[in-house]
């Protein structure tokens, strides 16, 4: 390999989705997508039920016509890089044959393919090796999931798009596939998951892409995309009574967004929870029991979904 | 197109037992059931002048290279509803290629079909009919299922699932009574007979006829065949064009 070629492999990227719309009739399910993925990087598509992400995904394979905007694959039309089996999947509604052994189904995908790698190899990668002769009709939820993702990799992808890998898996079979997945991406290739399990994005993705409503809300790693709601709670106890001015006066510590009562149970949401900690303790020396907390991926999951909604609502 | 995918999607079907007897039953009962009441005593059809054991193998093997050939509706009906084309769509498959796979697969289950009836016949009845005869009475039956695989084919790409049932019975019914693969046309009244001569059925078994006389006009029944063809071809193309477009 040249070094020209190694730079255009490095600079090209896997994914490129440009202004992106899909609409069926009135229903509007992606709606401006614009997202650049490079080569090696494990991106999570996070979002609620009718979020755009299964669409998305199809139109960044080129299952679906978009109805404006490009989908590019390593620079050209997917199809090209399918055709060069340089992409897996697994799809929603993207089943396999019943009546076949998980090797079969392995075997018949690989043999459309032009450089699979062995069945043997793919089984392996997938964990799939003791189930191998079972048929698919007869597999668990998890175990069919596997067998999905044998197939989805016996062309030896460098992108990888999985749709909810991971529906109707024990926490046990989460881990196995995670492991799976990490071999796969530890030798540098892409993937890209969609889940709505939060802590998933959180823990396996290095970077997450949120949607909803079939636009983008926030990009970034896991750690920026919590910061977007940039938002601690602090929590306290106060043993003086609740009255307006007491409020008000919270309201007005450094950094805080909102304050709120509940008995004598006070929570603020704080922009820079270190300033509004200091200046409470010095204003209010009768709060106790005080307490700290990042925003979960839940929070800021509902805080930007809800802004979202809140924008379409007043546009 | 990968070769070696077309012989694994065609053994695949082959090696599916369920499906297999179900697409055998039918016909080697009526093979038993026919071939027990005119059996082995040599009886000759007046009209076609072969052993009658010999129409009646023919007859059924047509019957059932047909419904294997059709039976290619179910098999794209079910794959469009689990979403198991979506999982091909990211190989370098084409669609053409989806679709060569059913006919090729349509022409595999139904050679298979043929010969185990035309064995069966031969094993049980040892009918008065030299080997070149049923091989070219055979090869002219499975040639005439083609447009059976064309239009089971198209089926599978225009019926929603919940309607394919249906649709295969009203196509295999009236191909199998109106081709007189089911009941001799005789027993119908005229006209049927005349209706008979546009379906491919029709056709079908009397090309095997003409396989086993080893002589009489093949030139109509390969036109009516070739027409029938061209003409499924055309529509399964126009649909797969449609399907490719609305995207």
């Amino acid at each position: 390999m040249t070094g020209r070629h190694a730079e255009r492999v490095n600079t090209t990227p896997a994914i490129r989705l440009t202004g992106l719309r899909k609409t069926f009739g009135a229903l509007t399910a992606v709606d401006g997508v614009d997202l650049t993925i490079r080569p090696g990087e494990v991106v999570a598509l996070l979002g609620p039920n009718g979020a755009g992400k299964s669409t998305t995904i199809d139109l960044a394979l080129g299952l679906a016509r978009p109805t404006s905007g490009d989908a590019e694959l390593f620079g050209a039309a997917p199809i090209a890089a399918i055709r060069e089996g340089r992409v897996g999947a697994m799809l929603q509604g993207g089943a396999l044959l019943p009546t076949l052994t998980v090797a079969e189904s392995v075997a018949l995908v690989a043999s459309a393919h032009r450089h699979p790698l062995s069945v043997a190899e793919a089984l392996e990668r997938a964990r799939c090796t003791e189930i191998a002769r079972q048929r698919v009709s007869k597999l668990s939820g998890g175990q069919l999931q596997r067998a999905r993702f044998a197939v989805a990799v016996v062309s030896d992808p460098d992108l990888l798009f999985l749709d909810e890998p991971t529906a109707a898996m024990d926490v046990e079979a989460r881990r196995t596939f995670w492991q799976s997945m990490r071999e796969f991406t530890d030798a540098g290739r892409t993937v890209v998951f969609a889940t709505h399990y939060l802590d998933e994005a959180d823990e396996y993705a290095d970077r997450i892409v949120m949607m909803a409503r079939g636009r983008i809300v926030a990009d970034g790693s896991p750690a920026e995309v919590k910061a977007v709601v940039s938002g601690r709670r602090i929590r306290a106890t106060s043993d003086s009574p609740a009255t307006p001015s007491a409020r008000a006066a919270l309201l007005a510590l450094p950094g805080v967004r909102s304050a709120e009562r509940h008995g004598d149970r006070i929570t603020l949401v704080s922009d820079d929870s270190d300033a509004t900690l200091r200046a409470l303790l010095t204003a209010h020396p009768d709060l106790h029991d005080i307490e700290v907390t990042a925003h979960t991926m839940d929070e800021a999951f509902l805080a930007l979904t809800e802004a979202r909604d809140t924008e379409g609502a007043l546009s | 197109m990968s070769i070696a995918y077309l012989g694994r999607e065609s053994l695949r079907q082959l090696k599916n037992m369920r499906s297999m007897i179900f697409t055998l039953a039918v016909p080697l009962v009526m093979l038993l059931a026919f071939g027990g009441t005119f059996g082995g005593a040599g009886q000759v059809d007046a009209a076609t002048r072969l052993p009658w054991i010999v129409v009646t193998t023919i007859q059924v093997a047509a019957y059932g290279g047909m419904m294997a050939a059709l039976s290619q509706a179910f098999q794209i009906v079910t794959e469009r509803s689990i979403g198991w084309n979506r999982q091909l769509r990211i190989t370098p498959l084409s669609g053409t290629g989806y679709l060569v796979s059913k006919l090729v697969a349509a022409l595999a289950l139904a050679l298979f079909s043929i010969l185990v009836i035309v064995a069966v016949s031969i094993a049980l009845y040892h009918p008065d009919l030299s080997m070149g005869s049923w091989m070219l009475a055979g090869l002219g039956i499975w040639c005439g299922v083609i447009p059976f695989a064309l239009l089971g084919i198209l089926v599978g790409q225009l019926a929603k699932p919940e309607f394919a049932q249906p649709l295969f019975m009203a196509v295999f019914m009236g191909m199998a009574v109106l081709g007189g693969l089911w009941v001799p046309l005789q027993l119908f009244p005229a006209w049927v007979a005349d209706v008979a001569k546009a379906v491919p059925s029709y056709w079908l078994n009397r090309v095997g006829q003409l396989g086993a006389l080893q002589s009489g006009d093949a030139i109509t029944p390969a036109i009516v065949l070739a027409a029938w063809t061209l003409a499924l071809g055309g529509l399964i193309v126009w649909r797969y064009r449609r399907d490719a477009a609305r995207g």
